[in-house]
């Protein structure tokens, strides 16, 4: 990690650029994949990029090969993993997909909205898997790689966070999925002029529509908005409090010019805080995970069994 | 949904647990809804501010608006039949 990634400026100890360093995307100046600008758009991969695909890669293959192995077997019985990703998976459409959606149109949504559940749930998961840390130490410690060398593979994928679903933009994008399955579910359920018909109430006076179809309009983009918010910034001030309490070590050590202060301090507070609030991460993941699967199937379900 | 005495805790507490997740749904969709609105227009309102040099009366009409798309959003879930 560089100098400035470390957040030391003339000796002192940035907290803030430091926590910023490890929750953020890293920079487009210097990306782990450089690709040419494609119609003025820079395509280059970034951190949360891998992050994205080694995750929709660990999701694939782990599913795939459980689910392949479980059904080659001549005594469909799962065991192990399998056995978990049933109950997961009957959990989600028994208690989430079918009360919000209806016994008719849960097949449909049934695969995108578990793609959510496992695809959120592993990016919010490799973010308390500390992967780079340890490929930073090897890098420096057994390879002797120096910390400024840009020019090191590592040492380029060691900048920015790597919980993917802390990003914006990662978030923004699962909510636009979330956002088109909601239209195309309505159309589906009733034909696409209906959908848009459905929006109001039948048979009220028509100043009425004045007001309430504009407000339809802006509630249609507050549902992903509030998707994409929520997940992010949960994601985000998790690990943000933990960095935070973890930056006492070295504020103390520079605050009391003393080594052994920043370690009293690591050993009485910021380590026992810092695994009550990863243990606390751990339900945060889980919860996320499980609140996006359920607004998605709420928010579909609400376009298909109109009520007014 | 019908527990049995005979059941394990367990079990019974998991059917509880799948029962208030049944229910939750609409309830935390209508909050997080109400929020969003808030925020969304609230910050829209914000930046036209900004922009246009309208303070405070864009951050304010984005606020009153959030909250009337909030709360329609919230009567429509107690609503529901």
């Amino acid at each position: 990690m560089s100098a400035a990634g470390n957040g030391h400026e003339g000796g002192g100890f940035d907290a803030g650029k430091v926590i910023l360093n490890h929750v953020s995307n890293s920079s487009l100046d210097h990306p782990i994949i450089h690709i040419p600008p494609i119609f003025g758009i820079d395509f280059s991969v970034t951190k949360h990029v891998l992050m994205l695909w080694i995750v929709a890669a660990i999701v694939f293959s782990l599913v795939s090969f459980t689910v392949r192995k479980y059904l080659k077997q001549d005594r469909p019985i799962p065991s192990g993993f399998m056995n978990a990703i049933e109950a997961v998976v009957l959990f989600i459409r028994d208690s989430i997909i079918l009360p919000n959606i209806g016994k008719k149109f849960t097949p449909v949504w049934t695969p995108l909205i578990l793609t959510f559940f496992f695809f959120i749930l592993s990016a919010n998961a490799i973010g308390m898997i500390p992967v780079f840390d340890l490929l930073g130490a090897i890098n420096r410690f057994i390879l002797h790689v120096d910390a400024s060398d840009s020019h090191n593979f590592i040492n380029n994928i060691l900048h920015g966070g790597v919980t993917a679903t802390a990003n914006y933009n990662v978030t923004a994008a699962l909510a636009t999925i979330t956002f088109i399955t909601i239209i195309l579910a309505g159309s589906r359920a009733h034909g696409f002029f209906t959908h848009w018909k459905n929006l109001v109430p039948k048979g009220l006076a028509w100043p009425v529509y004045i007001i309430l179809i504009p407000i339809e309009i802006i509630g249609m983009f507050v549902k992903p908005f509030a998707l994409t918010m929520r997940l992010a910034a949960n994601m985000t001030g998790g690990h943000i409090a933990i960095l935070a309490i973890l930056s006492f070590v070295f504020i103390f050590s520079g605050l009391f010019h003393s080594a052994l202060a920043g370690i009293g301090v690591g050993v009485l507070v910021s380590v026992p805080l810092a695994v009550a609030i990863s243990a606390l991460e751990i339900i945060v993941i889980l919860v996320q995970a499980y609140v996006f699967t359920m607004l998605s199937a709420v928010f579909i379900g609400m376009a298909i069994n109109v009520h007014h | 949904m019908a527990f049995n005495d005979d059941d394990h805790f367990l079990a019974r507490s998991f059917e509880y647990f799948q029962k208030i997740v049944r229910q939750s749904g609409p309830a935390a969709s209508a909050s997080y809804t109400l929020i969003g609105a808030i925020i969304l227009l609230g910050g829209i309102g914000y930046v036209l501010d900004i922009v246009y040099g309208w303070s405070p009366f864009g951050l304010l009409s984005g606020l009153i608006l959030g909250i009337i798309v909030g709360f329609y959003e919230l009567i429509k879930v107690i609503w529901k039949p």
